[in-house]
């Protein structure tokens, strides 16, 4: 296998969105997220000395921004105070367990089973796209999440366009393959 | 005749360019012949059509230029150092 270079100037270009999609889909907060995705890439930085080439950037990547939304939900847990709020909340009210109500959502609004279905879907999509190969990966999200002009894909992969369409095409069948195991093996 | 029938290959790259929205009227009568006598593309560019529609309801979210911007300098500060 060669060995994968670290290129930090293309970074955000490259894998910017798909790491801020991976996060929003995990941490529900946009802000959040954005935080989340340039830490992992400061951190990538800092521990770049330490990346041997077996993987490639974009699955290193991942694997730091996982290990900072897992602290994030540690540093969530570890605040205190949250708990004894909602108990409070449910022993003082007449009420009892209205706040329940509040915060489930009801699963018999179609609304709400297509939401959570389209983030089921979201999550398969992200992790079924982890498996394509990177350059089919990149330039899957780039011409199907970020609507850039095939041109400017062109030019940035150096590749005409019949290649780009095939890649794409390519990128495709697997996904589209991979989503139908999933399903068939969670359903 | 020949320009207007295509293979299998091609009609399946032209089914994925068509969810792109990216086929002339010439490609796109080539697609829609060569599907009336090839059952197994006809199956692939409805399934294709699917894959796309449930792509299209999936709300992506993408980083503003902006957002990207103060990344790009943040990243750019620490290659400084």
């Amino acid at each position: 296998m060669p060995e994968v270079k670290l290129i930090p100037e293309k970074w955000v270009d490259r894998y910017g969105d798909y790491l801020f999609n991976f996060t929003i889909s995990r941490v529900n907060d946009p802000i959040m997220a954005q935080d989340l995705v340039s830490e992992t890439f400061l951190a990538g930085l800092k521990s770049a000395h330490r990346f041997k080439g077996n993987s490639t950037e974009r699955t290193w990547l991942i694997s730091i921004l996982k290990r900072k939304i897992i602290d994030y939900y540690r540093k969530i847990n570890s605040k205190k105070g949250k708990a004894e709020i909602r108990m409070g909340y449910l022993s003082n009210s007449e009420q009892e367990g209205d706040w329940m109500e509040e915060k489930a959502q009801d699963l018999r609004n179609p609304n709400v089973e297509d939401t959570i279905e389209q983030q089921e879907l979201g999550k398969a999509l992200e992790e079924c796209i982890a498996c394509l190969p990177e350059r089919y990966a990149t330039i899957f999200v780039q011409k199907t999440v970020d609507n850039l002009e095939t041109e400017t894909i062109c030019k940035e992969h150096d590749i005409t366009a019949s290649n780009l369409w095939v890649i794409i095409h390519r990128a495709r069948v697997q996904l589209m393959e991979c989503m139908n195991n999933k399903w068939h093996k969670d359903n | 005749m020949g320009r207007f029938f295509i293979n299998c290959d091609e009609a399946s790259i032209l089914s994925t360019r068509k969810q792109y929205g990216d086929l002339n009227s010439k490609e796109t009568f080539r697609h829609k012949l060569h599907q009336r006598h090839c059952i197994r593309c006809k199956s692939f560019h409805k399934k294709n059509e699917f894959f796309q529609r449930k792509l299209k309801r999936l709300k992506w979210v993408a980083m503003s230029d902006s957002q990207k911007n103060i990344i790009k300098k943040r990243i750019a500060e620490f290659l400084k150092k």
